[in-house]
């Protein structure tokens, strides 16, 4: 059962995270889950100074203001004509200065560090059950990434030629009448929302790795972004489950192995896309000597 | 260009990847299933979470249980990473002992969740509010075991957890912890003695964290630390001129470094106070958030503290 509700943990993150994942990297801010899991600091911080507790919810609760804030000053920043890694670069570094200063004048007795009071461990989620009236609901964790996955897959499906037309040519966009601005907010706060509630169950690692790597490897293995999302989930869902087996027989750490499963497959797809693949073009020039 | 692929190859190869991530899958479940080995079979089964605790319950356990701890020799608490086999050490225990005070972080609440289930029992419960150190903001410091007297407290809460979950060996228990605790008070002499013979203008004990504070506290010497409680929080370059100034002020003649903690920090204060005109060694390396390698002295407890004691006493004499 442990390992039951540890890949369904995983794989919710790697579903949740490959699917925004693929619209990240066409906008170019493939680095914004690395962004997060920096400048939420300020906010665990603040969360802890007005209630003097390290209890995970108002933990919880001050980065994903945090988060919000983040993206928000990114898209802000961006529209205004920042270019957009600048943006992510200046708002995190910034944010996360703000939050060590905050730590160094007022806390410095508290242990107060992200890895301690935030990044959850994915090694220890079916022990931080739910109870509910008293029954047993299986492990809090599934349920927030379950709920976020379906915010996800609802607002993604309802608007998906919206978010499609604004990630690929965002003036064409404005120039349907769509409002682009509206969609870039959204889709930055689904960001938010599935990286912070991530982080809070497994850590900073598989989230950052599963927000970039998946969507990559199946960038390389097609032009159309339904098919893309597709891959992505697939080979993230994959990666989460080859990990974990990993994880088992080197003993190793579990969200570590995770994310390297998910750059072997994504090195297999960079070998072997039928269309960008170093094979496939090696294969197509052979071919194209042949019928000369 | 590249639109010129054939489809079939395209298809194909699509096939492929899926077949082998799916050989994959599968094999994966396959074998994530066979975990339960037997193992020490009839033993009580305990897994804590740092040597310390480990140490005090082999010792008060002695052949009956089977002790495992998660973190190991020269590991730090606060950057412990848990590994796959670390779940199941942790859900085939029949027992679990943790620190607590939040040394675990935020495996804290995990701990607390677990004990709805099985016996998940913190050795820091039975420490009076008194005797813990605590900030301005209502945080205790968790790092009780430097003063003797409360790992005393500490054994016994491992005493009677381990006497009230296998009865049939209680009278084993208590009398292999009645020889420990003895060990423990005759320890707790001797650190005493061993800081009176400092002269009392020296007893200054400068290292770079703060997990000596309870130390201090119970022996009578000073505690100076470059960085917070935690060893993740920065220090600032105020905090290094600070310490710099007051070690040439008071003729300081020795800092400490830390097993588990980088010697970069002190170093920068020794070559500051260098630059004054005063000369500071590095009075040896001290153990404070883990056990030294297993099989040696410093890998148990009280070896631990000795080693402690012995250097600081014999760097400040």
């Amino acid at each position: 059962m442990t390992d039951f509700w540890i890949i369904l943990t995983g794989s919710l993150v790697a579903t949740c995270c490959s699917i925004l994942g693929c619209f990240l990297i066409l906008r170019r801010m493939a680095l914004i889950g690395d962004a997060i899991s920096h400048s939420v600091l300020p906010g665990i911080v603040i969360a802890f100074m007005v209630s003097g507790s390290r209890d995970s919810f108002i933990m919880l609760l001050g980065a994903s203001v945090l988060g919000l804030v983040t993206v928000f000053l990114i898209q802000l920043f961006q529209q205004s004509g920042v270019q957009s890694d600048a943006s992510i670069g200046v708002v995190f570094t910034a944010l996360f200065a703000v939050g060590v200063v905050l730590v160094s004048l007022n806390l410095r007795q508290v242990d107060l560090d992200l890895d301690c009071v935030l990044y959850g461990e994915i090694a220890h989620v079916h022990w931080n059950t739910w109870t509910l009236g008293g029954t047993d609901m299986g492990p809090k964790a599934v349920w927030l990434l379950g709920f976020t996955l379906l915010v996800i897959v609802t607002l993604v499906s309802l608007f998906y030629k919206q978010f499609k037309l604004c990630a690929f040519d965002p003036l064409l966009a404005a120039a349907v009448g769509i409002p682009v601005a509206l969609f870039h907010y959204l889709l930055m706060g689904l960001v938010s929302m599935a990286t912070v509630s991530s982080f809070e169950s497994v850590g900073a690692i598989l989230v950052v790795g599963m927000l970039i790597i998946p969507a990559s490897a199946a960038y390389l293995l097609t032009d159309r972004l339904g098919l893309m999302i597709v891959i992505s989930v697939a080979i993230g869902i994959a990666s989460t489950v080859l990990g974990y087996a990993a994880a088992y027989v080197l003993d190793a750490s579990i969200a570590g192995c995770m994310v390297c499963a998910a750059a072997v497959l994504f090195i297999l797809a960079f070998l072997l896309s039928p269309t960008h693949g170093l094979v496939a073009r090696k294969l197509w020039r052979r071919m194209n000597q042949q019928s000369l | 260009m590249r639109h010129k692929v054939k489809a079939p190859f395209r298809r194909w190869m699509y096939v492929v990847l899926f077949l082998t991530a799916s050989v994959l899958v599968l094999s994966g479940c396959a074998d994530s299933k066979e975990t339960t080995g037997a193992e020490g079979e009839g033993k009580l089964k305990i897994t804590t979470t740092t040597g310390m605790i480990a140490d005090v319950a082999a010792n008060i356990g002695g052949a009956y249980v089977d002790v495992t701890g998660l973190m190991g020799s020269g590991v730090d608490p606060h950057l412990y990473k848990a590994t796959q086999g670390d779940i199941r050490k942790l859900d085939d225990a029949d027992i679990i002992f943790f620190n607590g005070l939040h040394l675990e972080g935020k495996m804290t609440e995990m701990f607390d969740k677990m004990a709805e289930k099985k016996t998940v029992v913190a050795v820091s419960e039975q420490l009076p509010e008194s005797a813990l150190r605590t900030d301005g903001s209502g945080v205790h410091d968790p790092h009780i075991w430097f003063n003797v007297r409360n790992w005393i407290s500490a054994a016994e809460v491992i005493r009677d957890t381990l006497m009230e979950q296998d009865p049939e060996h209680a009278d084993a228990y208590r009398t292999q912890a009645e020889a420990y605790l003895a060990e423990l008070e005759q320890l707790d002499t001797y650190v005493s003695e061993q800081i009176a013979s400092i002269p009392e203008a020296d007893r200054v004990l400068v290292t770079a964290h703060d997990a000596f504070g309870y130390f201090g506290d119970a022996y009578g010497i000073q505690v100076m630390g470059l960085q917070g409680i935690s060893t993740a929080s920065e220090y600032g370059s105020k905090d290094v001129a600070n310490l710099r100034d007051y070690l040439v002020d008071n003729k300081i003649k020795a800092v400490f470094v830390e097993s588990s903690v980088p010697k970069k920090s002190i170093e920068a204060v020794i070559e500051g106070a260098a630059k004054l005109g005063h000369e500071v060694k590095i009075g040896g390396e001290l153990f404070s958030d883990a056990l030294g390698p297993s099989g040696t002295e410093e890998g148990t407890y009280i070896g631990m503290v000795r080693h402690n004691v012995d250097t600081i006493a014999a760097a400040l004499k």
